[in-house]
């Protein structure tokens, strides 16, 4: 302690003289401008190298400071752009600088621990880095549509074309069977909650019953609450070489968010507002009948829709049908002094949904503020609080025949369900005579929305206290809560169409669920460099505590009268309750060493975890890690810069709560509370599995910084893996979770890039990613297993040691794999003059899809080509071959296209007395897509997010393609 | 650096104060040593909502393979693909891997209370008996309908074991059927030696009248009686329909009380209970029942169908599935709402059981007597008075249509009837060349059973 405080005294002895030492030598004054248009870079960080001294270039670009006598070079950096390192002789005052864009981000700082950054050039592992601008290409509704096709080695998919979203980020391909599949999201340093928790529709289209235990409601998971336009950037740490400072929770990769913050200068104004549509970008037609075929097929009751041939109404496109108008609006505020900095912004959006009774709504507001308290202090606060309102429609799989194009699928297309408006001018819905319900009632009279709260809130603190030429010891503190209120409302009312049959006319859900987070994380960083300046090393520490508190609610009446919503106005009342709490303790500690002139990045780290879902929750799991990268600087001609880079590291995957319990399930008869045998039997030995990745690779900038090159290989292996064996149901429990067996993925990434022009005049960039993965199950300890489906003869997906984790068997035996044989995404940026156009092609090759929406057509006698192919399709099925419906998902799709035009200053200047740019844009998201596969869309999953078993089409949302108009306007 | 220390102490000390135990805040955990009264009685009417969890699926799949019913589901093709036209799939288990595991973790259910029960202090021993009693003959009347959807392969008896240990080995069918009937001997020691305590749990509405060991021996003694005429028409013969006379007479059968008189599954709306599957409104019911009911039923003296036919089934519009096409324009009112019981045995099964133990003991005389006795009072039609001259076959066939009749869409009955009775090539074959014929005699043992067999 004594030593300590000493130190800091010798610190600020140091920082007081030298700052003495260099007062007012000279000034040196300058002018920071962009290469290519020469505007003025605001907030360049301008210092003296071998120096502390540091000054800000303001809103004209111009920079004034102090400097010691005699020749020096100065270090101009900002984010954006490439950093430039200027001499400036002794006798020289004033100095221009222009900067050029970092078009490759290779300037990025980069989180590698819990408080410490590494420059990207140094990075050695495989980290993915997007800033705002390649996130915000296109408009988007949700992040993870916002990151398709833009990190190689992540399959990101949504699960249907419901508003509000919905999807999985999956990376690196399978890192579990059992267990959690999401990557940890993190935000400002928050471990943010992206629980996916169900609407309660199931009440209405009781998917989750005959022997089906698995919920298919089509859940939101909770990462859509984020607005995109508040962030600044992404990284993504794709598997355990990287993440291990995320320990025993990162086995699925780590997703770090950072949101924008104030930046010096004076108050900057932007808004945005964005007009446009979404349609639904692809339907499914049905069989056209002949009147004979019609009455064979459905007996009498088809003869009076067919007098003189039958006519032909499509449903399902009259349904979802809409192009309704679709609003954003965006505003923020930013600036700061030396001393604050502040950033504020607002969101108003509302995208119209395709069907009738269908949207989202979103509103959320953000301050963000950064104060310096002294020399020492840094504070920094993040607070949002959003809203929204998803009216979620009904989709998926069902059992009551009212999931739209479940009921389509029996529906013969001689039928017009549309309504009529009868004497009042009300719309009156015929009875559908060939299916339980007319979709065009139920999504006119059902009600499925959901409606969330939620308020993330983050305070930082940095504490430098040390700083010396030597040592720097900075101390962070970063707490954080995480709170959400969802509601989910459902009514189905009384007077549709099914709702008699259960002899309980009308059903009502009230679901309420909280999820309150809290977290502190205390992490202690110094840095020292010694007086040859040769290396520096930098030991960082801490302890990271977690607080986890879900607790879902949800209220279940069943027969209402009509009119009635609450669920007290019903006869029939079920209620259910699960509480979710989670405690997790980690700590850590990490040492880096950049030495060589800055060329050679050493690193080892580990974690220790413990985690209350454990079967242990005292015993501390140790995740270490270790990295290094070299760079080659010119190794021959053409090729700027090499650096190779391996990195080795383990992470867990925390079990799924309650696994460690052996619950027993009850319910009641006549009133009686009993008790019976829960289906899965828990293990109170449970731990995390464990995931080992090494990684290397190489990553080069070619033909003087005009292109660059990043290659990754890695493998994975994930040993005590999170199983749930399939018991011999004669045990009298179905399943039973343990730690056991072993899978492997290897995989290739490639990311490149090229700036084939780059002139003044035009600007063009040109990005492609390749990725591959293949997955092996290498040990198991129990007999093969099925984990989803629907039953081997409609393809179930099975865990068989020596084959690929995601293999579908059917009937006959191995029928497919949903994992893609790879997958590539191009896209280009180009900017002439004051035009820029950009694109996005995402392209999934292979990777099988369950077609269980053809088959129910088939099964109706009533898929489009029944003559043709369905009537053989199905009798080949019913012979025992499911491969017929288990078929190639590839798409290509075109995700993001913007063509944007910015006004020229001379006319900026004269709108509302001056405004400082001015941007209109036309974009539009999935506007074309290509795939052999029939049906709505591959890119699906009846069940949602899953590590394996996604690829299940059944009755799906129909996917959207959106158009947006946008101004943007900054002041 | 005081500022630091604080902040360290403060966030150690949080971590370390906090309790890491998390006890499951969701549900009890599985019964345990010297159970509370109150958690005897939860575990004992556990066994009862067990029981009942597959029971009605099973009726209705039981009545698809035996032609009682159709299943125009449009969300699901299995109802009239894989029951009819096969192959079962043994690793689907909502169709042919089904009506085993609900009903195996009943099993377990009452193994759990079993184990324990004599370690409850808070019970006599009479009272510890009537709860093994009670939940022996549960767990027999599970292995039951088990045996009854697997009646040609054979099932594990032996599972009261943990679930790490392999899997208990399979048994012949002849040593099941005489394993539940000895099940439900020891199940009834048990009953008498309870004595005339009470039960000490409530059994609910559908045990009213054998709701204290010695009334529900009677029940006991009833499926006692069917097991043994099930295992008559089996091969055992003669013994074994002696053992049902025998168990009949202890049994609650009685030509003069009312044929509802019995035990029935309960079915209700309240919070956490279950509705009756089986009842869907006539006019938008996706179940049928099967046309052939329509046209084998009598005419009564005075005209108009069987009582039996018009009391449980009613002409709707008609609806149609598969290819070829399958039609119905029936549908059952067997079932009068969500709240209405299901039974698991009632008197009008007792007394043609009887008949047809009499007529396996050669006694046509006393087997015609009792198949009058529900021609006339439960279907409303004519005595066949010349019935006891006819030969056996044609007895025990008149003997199968009362059973189709009287015990229509309530337990499977006539495809287990016309299997045991080799009758199975009768079932009524819808689509010839398309439709397995004969209908499928059994159920494949579902597939995860065989997987967790293997090395």
């Amino acid at each position: 302690m004594v030593k300590r405080t000493s130190l800091i005294t010798l610190g600020l002895l140091l920082a007081v003289g030298v700052a003495t030492a260099w007062a007012q030598q000279r000034q040196i004054t300058g002018r920071i401008t962009t290469a290519v248009t020469g505007e003025a870079v605001v907030g360049a960080n301008v210092s003296v190298v071998g120096t502390a001294i540091v000054a800000l270039s303001g809103d004209d670009g111009r920079f004034t400071l102090a400097a010691p006598a005699g020749d020096v070079t100065l270090l101009v950096r900002r984010i954006g752009y490439r950093r430039r390192q200027v001499a400036v002789s002794a006798t020289q005052s004033a100095v221009e600088v222009s900067m050029e864009q970092d078009v490759f981000n290779l300037e990025a700082v980069v989180v590698t621990g819990q408080a410490t950054t590494v420059e990207q050039r140094n990075l050695a592992n495989a980290v993915s880095t997007l800033n705002a601008e390649q996130l915000n290409r296109a408009p988007t509704p949700t992040i993870e549509s916002a990151l398709q096709g833009k990190i190689p080695g992540a399959l990101i998919q949504m699960n249907s074309g419901a508003p509000g979203g919905g999807g999985q980020i999956n990376l690196r391909g399978v890192t579990t069977i059992n267990g959690g599949v999401d990557p940890l999201i993190v935000v400002d340093g928050l471990i943010v909650s992206n629980d996916a928790i169900p609407s309660g529709a199931n009440a209405v289209t009781a998917a989750q019953a005959g022997g089906n235990p698995h919920n298919q409601d089509n859940p939101v998971n909770r990462i859509a609450d984020l607005n995109p336009a508040d962030i600044d950037r992404v990284e993504v740490l794709k598997g355990a070489s990287a993440a291990a400072i995320y320990g025993a929770q990162a086995a699925n990769g780590v997703v770090i968010i950072t949101t924008r913050r104030g930046q010096v200068g004076k108050p900057r104004f932007t808004l945005t507002q964005r007009l446009g549509t979404s349609e639904v970008a692809h339907s499914l037609q049905s069989r056209n009948w002949d009147s004979t075929a019609a009455v064979a097929a459905f007996g009498a009751a088809a003869a009076p829709f067919c007098k003189g041939g039958c006519p032909t109404f499509d449903n399902g496109g009259n349904l979802f049908n809409r192009r309704d108008l679709s609003t954003e609006t965006d505003a923020s505020v930013s600036g700061g002094t030396d001393q604050t900095a502040y950033y504020l912004s607002g969101l108003v959006k509302h995208d119209a949904g395709t069907a009738p009774n269908t949207g989202y709504q979103k509103q959320s507001l953000r301050v963000n503020l950064d104060q310096r308290l002294g020399d020492r202090f840094r504070v920094g606060v993040s607070t949002n609080v959003v809203h929204s309102l998803a009216q979620r429609g009904l989709s998926n799989n069902d059992n009551t025949v009212t999931s739209p194009y479940f009921v389509f699928a029996f529906t013969p297309n001689f039928v017009d369900l549309r309504p009529v408006k009868d004497a009042a001018g009300k719309d009156s819905f015929p009875v559908n005579p060939f299916a339980p319900s007319n979709p065009f009632q139920t999504v006119a009279l059902l009600k499925n929305d959901e409606d969330v709260w939620r308020i993330l809130g983050t305070a930082n603190v940095k504490f430098d206290a040390v700083t010396t030429e030597r040592h720097h010891l900075q101390l962070v503190v970063n707490g954080g809560v995480d709170f959400f209120n969802q509601r989910n409302n459902i009514l189905s009312p009384p007077e549709l169409q099914f709702e008699p049959q259960d002899g309980q006319p009308g059903t009502v859900v009230l679901g309420k669920n909280s999820d309150l987070r809290l977290q502190l994380t205390t992490t202690l960083a110094h840095t020292y460099t010694p007086a040859s300046g040769s290396y520096s090393a930098t030991t960082s520490g801490g302890v990271q505590y977690e607080n986890r508190d879900l607790n879902t609610t949800s209220i279940l009446g069943r027969s209402l009268l009509s009119g009635q919503q609450n669920v007290d106005q019903a006869t029939s009342i079920n209620i259910t309750q699960e509480l979710q709490p989670v405690k997790n303790v980690g700590l850590y500690g990490q040492e880096e060493l950049l030495a060589l002139n800055q060329r050679l990045l050493l690193t080892v780290g580990a974690r220790a975890d413990r985690s209350s879902v454990n079967g242990d929750p005292d015993k501390y799991h140790f995740f270490p890690k270790g990295a290094a990268s070299y760079r080659v600087i010119q190794p021959f001609g053409g090729v700027d810069e090499i650096k190779f880079r391996t990195a080795v590291g383990q992470t867990g995957n925390p079990p799924l709560f309650g696994s460690k319990f052996n619950p027993d399930a009850t319910g009641t008869t006549g009133g009686r509370f009993g008790v019976t045998v829960g289906q899965r039997a828990g293990d109170p030995g449970i731990k995390p599995e464990r995931q080992t990745e090494v990684e290397g690779g190489l990553d080069a900038q070619l033909g003087n910084n005009r292109a660059t090159l990043s290659l990754t290989l890695y493998q994975k292996t994930v040993s005590d893996l999170l199983l749930e064996q399939t018991l011999a149901p004669s045990t009298g429990q179905l399943t039973r979770i343990f730690n056991g067996g072993k899978l492997r993925n290897r995989g290739v990434e490639v990311a490149a890039a090229v700036t084939p022009v780059r002139t003044p005049e035009l600007n063009w960039i040109f990005r492609a990613t390749f990725f591959a993965n293949r997955s092996k199950i290498l040990e198991l300890p129990v007999p093969t297993f099925q984990t989803l489906g629907f039953g081997t003869s409609l393809g179930a997906f099975q865990i068989e040691t020596g084959k690929s984790a995601t293999q579908i068997v059917g009937t006959e035996g191995v029928v497919g794999d949903a994992n893609p044989k790879f997958q590539m995404s191009f896209s280009s940026d180009v900017d002439y003059k004051r035009w820029s156009l950009g694109f996005l092609w995402d392209w999934k090759h292979g990777g099988d899809v369950i077609n269980l929406t053809q088959l129910l057509y088939d099964f109706g006698s009533n898929a489009d080509d029944w003559t043709s192919g369905g009537q053989q399709r199905f009798n080949t099925w019913n012979s025992g071959k499911t491969k017929v419906y288990v078929q190639d998902g590839s798409y290509l799709k075109l995700r993001e296209v913007t063509l944007s035009y910015s006004l020229p200053p001379d006319v900026t200047s004269h709108i509302f007395g001056g405004i400082s740019y001015a941007r209109f844009s036309i974009s539009g998201r999935n506007l074309l897509r290509f795939t052999p596969y029939v049906g709505l869309d591959p890119e699906v999953s009846n069940f949602g997010n899953q590590a394996i078993g996604r690829n299940i089409d059944v009755a799906p949302f129909p996917p959207n393609r959106s158009f947006f108009f946008s101004v943007d306007l900054g002041f | 650096m005081k500022a630091t220390n604080l902040l360290l102490i403060l966030v150690v000390g949080l971590a370390g104060a906090c309790d890491f135990n998390i006890v499951n805040p969701n549900t009890p955990a599985s019964i345990g040593t010297d159970p509370s009264r109150a958690e005897v009685a939860a575990a004992a009417t556990g066994l009862l909502i067990g029981s009942r969890a597959d029971y009605a699926d099973w009726i209705l799949d039981a009545g698809i393979l035996g032609r009682e019913a159709y299943r125009f589901d449009p969300a699901d093709p299995r109802f009239v693909t894989e029951f009819l036209q096969g192959p079962l799939d043994p690793g689907s288990g909502a169709f042919g891997g089904d009506h085993w595991a609900e009903e195996y973790a009943d099993i377990r259910s009452a193994n759990q209370l079993l184990n324990v029960i004599g370690t409850a202090s808070k019970l006599t021993a009479q009272e510890q008996d009537a709860v093994r009693g009670f939940a022996q003959t549960i767990q027999a009347f599970d292995f039951l309908i088990v045996l009854d959807g697997h009646t040609e392969d054979s099932i594990p008896l032996d599972v009261n074991r943990a679930v790490t240990d392999p899997p208990a080995p399979f048994v012949t069918n002849d040593s099941a059927y005489k394993y539940v009937s000895a099940l439900l001997d020891t199940a009834q020691n048990h009953l008498n030696l309870a004595g005339a305590t009470a039960f000490p749990f409530d059994l609910g509405s559908g045990f009213t009248g054998f709701n204290s060991p010695a009334t529900f021996i009677k029940f006991n003694q009833a499926l006692k009686a069917r097991v043994e005429v099930y295992r008559g028409s089996r091969g055992c013969g003669a013994p074994c329909y002696t053992a049902a006379l025998a168990a009949l007479g202890a049994s609650f059968i009685d030509s003069t009380a009312s044929f509802d008189l019995g035990v029935y599954h309960a079915y209700g709306t309240g919070p956490g209970d279950l509705a009756n599957p089986l009842f869907q409104d006539p006019a938008s019911a996706i179940q049928f029942a099967h046309p052939s009911i329509r046209d084998s039923a009598e005419t009564k003296p005075g005209g108009g169908l069987d009582n039996r036919y018009t009391s449980k089934v009613v002409t709707r519009a008609p609806a149609s599935a598969g290819t070829p096409a399958l039609t119905s324009n029936l549908a059952f009112i067997r079932y009068s709402g969500p709240s209405a019981s299901i039974p698991i045995i009632r008197n009008e099964e007792l007394i043609l059981l009887r008949a047809e133990a009499n007529l396996g003991l050669s006694n046509p005389v006393a087997a015609a007597t009792d198949i009058n006795e529900v021609r006339v009072k439960s279907g409303g039609l004519a005595a066949i008075g010349s019935l006891a001259a006819q030969s056996t076959p044609s007895i025990l066939g008149q003997i199968l249509k009362q059973r189709y009749y009287s015990l229509l869409y309530e337990g499977g009955h006539r495809w287990i009837d016309m299997r045991r009775t080799g009758r199975i090539n009768q079932i009524p074959i819808d689509r010839p060349g398309t439709d397995r014929a004969p209908a499928f005699p059994t159920l494949p043992i579902p597939t995860d059973e065989v997987l967790a067999r293997q090395p």
